[in-house]
């Protein structure tokens, strides 16, 4: 993903050696003091009870049945949400792509929904989503459907939430795919084309591959956003219907500024990055087998 | 590459690029009109479906008399803006000198502090809010705009946009100014700014619409009402027995367009200032 071109510096010469040191000081400072400490200090502090290196943290957190199911949500949540938004993100991108007339009204239009703060989407979404009186429910009485429950429908919160959220996110990514399929040389599609190659053989032999550092920014970026989504939870749902919608973020969330559980939300965020840490490996072997970095 | 685009072919493409807009725009135009409703209208015309479920039949700024009148809407909306402010400059000297760095010039220790961004940009922030809170909390900056303002002021993201643009700039733009015997802190601003609009628009706005929008932070940092944004005040158009739907909609219609105002006059530098990132290929 980032290129390595720099090899030997842009100048023949080197002023004073300290300049670069000076230059990148004060995003180092903020970037050490509160992000790099904070994540480092919560780890450690999960492996400590009242000052002594202990385990008990843990061994309570892996018998709670809550944090089990909360794990299990947001796994179910991730492995759906993912490659939907990446699917729906490269459709997007590829639409978009298309030079017609009018494109860049769509390409705009498609983004709007990410500059929307998730907590007034959580909102809009869940008037929209109100059983007795949310526009969707009108809509569906138009085709003879009964009222559906949606967020307070145990079967249904999940999926609500994930649709919102990719309702939300896909512009975003569409943008850094579209960035993605410009950069692609053109050529290639010529001597496809003149080979006698069909649109989805295109697709897959030379968009999909030529692309994989794109894709892989995507996927990562994206895992790491969804895997800490709890406004949503938090705005509409608290949890529910049947906690099935309690994501590990919301674990935290509650943990800490409800029960005064300092330790158990130590415990849960460091369970929360080494669950992001593992996923974006497996996403690394997965997209980057054939490319050297 | 040059595609001629069928008639047949031309339809379908409009017909799918207009449903999907529908569907991003709707949600919007949906609490935007019910912003302009009155309080009793608000649930009224849901069934059957009709021309006034979504658009209203009294058209009212009542809601938004309400909002500013009566709960002081004015003071969150004040806050955001402070914040954003503050942040958005701050934000975008300290993450473009450090691109800057990264770019052009070799040092010693600079993968393992590339590898260090990285990370940052990686992890969300939300990750780290609870120890962050305790880090905040020591430091007597809960409930205060440093406290609000200080963990966002430097992004990784922006950082990260601003050193894959500056390294797509050519060599010679440089050494023309090395030769003229400019030094470093006129290289950038001379040279390198004027160049990199579109990268510095593109962070400004991704900066802008995080900051404006950012939840979580806010909510434990900034309980207190003379520091509460607006992403939090939302959820105060409710109390124990009722919630305030209109006031609700219409705070949220104020909420949703700041950053689309934003980021419309701006959307072309944006497209052109993510492709040139080189988050490509």
């Amino acid at each position: 993903m980032v290129r390595q071109e720099m090899k030997e510096g842009r100048m023949g010469r080197r002023p004073t050696w300290m300049y670069p040191y000076l230059m990148l000081m004060p995003a180092l400072f903020f970037v050490l003091l509160f992000k790099i400490y904070p994540m480092v200090s919560v780890t450690i502090g999960s492996f400590f009870r009242n000052g002594r290196l202990s385990l008990r943290t843990y061994q309570i957190l892996f018998g709670d049945q809550t944090f089990w199911n909360s794990l299990w949500v947001t796994v179910q949540m991730n492995i759906i949400i993912i490659p939907l938004q990446v699917v729906i993100s490269l459709v997007l991108a590829l639409l978009v792509n298309n030079k017609v007339k009018g494109i860049g009204v769509f390409r705009s239009i498609y983004y709007i929904p990410v500059t929307m703060a998730i907590a007034v989407a959580s909102v809009t979404w869940s008037l929209m989503m109100n059983v007795n009186n949310g526009v969707f429910n009108s809509i569906l009485s138009v085709f003879g459907i009964p009222a559906q429950g949606f967020f307070t429908n145990p079967d249904q919160a999940l999926g609500c939430i994930i649709l919102m959220a990719s309702w939300k996110g896909c512009g975003y990514w569409m943008m850094y795919l579209l960035a993605g399929l410009k950069g692609i040389d053109g050529s290639l599609y010529e001597s496809a084309r003149l080979d006698g190659a069909g649109y989805f053989q295109r697709l897959f032999h030379i968009t999909i591959p030529m692309m994989s550092r794109t894709m892989l920014f995507v996927v990562v970026a994206n895992t790491t956003a969804n895997m800490l989504m709890f406004a949503p939870t938090k705005l509409i749902t608290e949890g529910g219907p049947a906690n099935r919608t309690n994501v590990l973020m919301y674990e935290v969330y509650k943990s800490a500024y409800r029960n005064g559980n300092q330790s158990r939300a130590g415990a849960i965020t460091a369970m929360l990055l080494v669950l992001i840490l593992f996923t974006v490996i497996i996403q690394f072997r997965m997209i980057n087998t054939h490319d050297g970095e | 590459m040059q595609k001629k685009y069928r008639t047949a072919a031309l339809v379908v493409l409009y017909t799918v690029l207009v449903l999907i807009a529908v569907i991003a725009l709707f949600p919007m135009l949906y609490i935007l009109m019910a912003s302009f409703r009155t309080d009793k209208e608000i649930f009224a015309y849901n069934l059957p479906f009709g021309f006034h479920t979504i658009f209203p039949k009294v058209w009212t700024l009542a809601s938004y008399h309400d909002i500013f009148a009566e709960y002081g809407f004015g003071v969150p909306l004040r806050n955001s803006f402070l914040v954003v402010l503050v942040c958005l400059p701050v934000n975008l000297l300290v993450a473009s000198v450090a691109g800057y760095a990264f770019a052009f010039f070799n040092f010693k220790g600079k993968k393992l502090l590339f590898a260090i961004f990285i990370v940052s940009f990686m992890v969300p922030a939300d990750s780290v809010a609870l120890p962050l809170y305790t880090l905040v909390n020591k430091m007597g900056l809960v409930n205060t705009f440093t406290g609000l303002i200080l963990p966002g002021v430097s992004s990784g993201l922006a950082m990260f946009l601003f050193t894959q643009f500056f390294r797509g700039i050519p060599k010679s733009f440089i050494e023309a100014g090395t030769v003229d015997g400019a030094n470093w802190g006129q290289i950038f601003t001379k040279i390198i700014m004027p160049l990199s609009v579109p990268v510095f628009i593109t962070a400004g706005l991704m900066v802008f619409v995080n900051s404006w929008n950012d939840y979580l932070w806010p909510l434990l940092c900034g309980r207190n009402e003379e520091v509460r944004t607006i992403q939090v005040a939302l959820g105060y158009f409710k109390d124990e027995n009722e919630t305030y739907w209109s006031y609700i909609y219409a705070a949220s219609s104020i909420s949703a367009l700041v950053p689309i105002l934003m980021f419309l006059p701006f959307q072309k530098y944006f497209v052109e200032g993510v492709t040139s990132s080189g988050i490509k290929g």
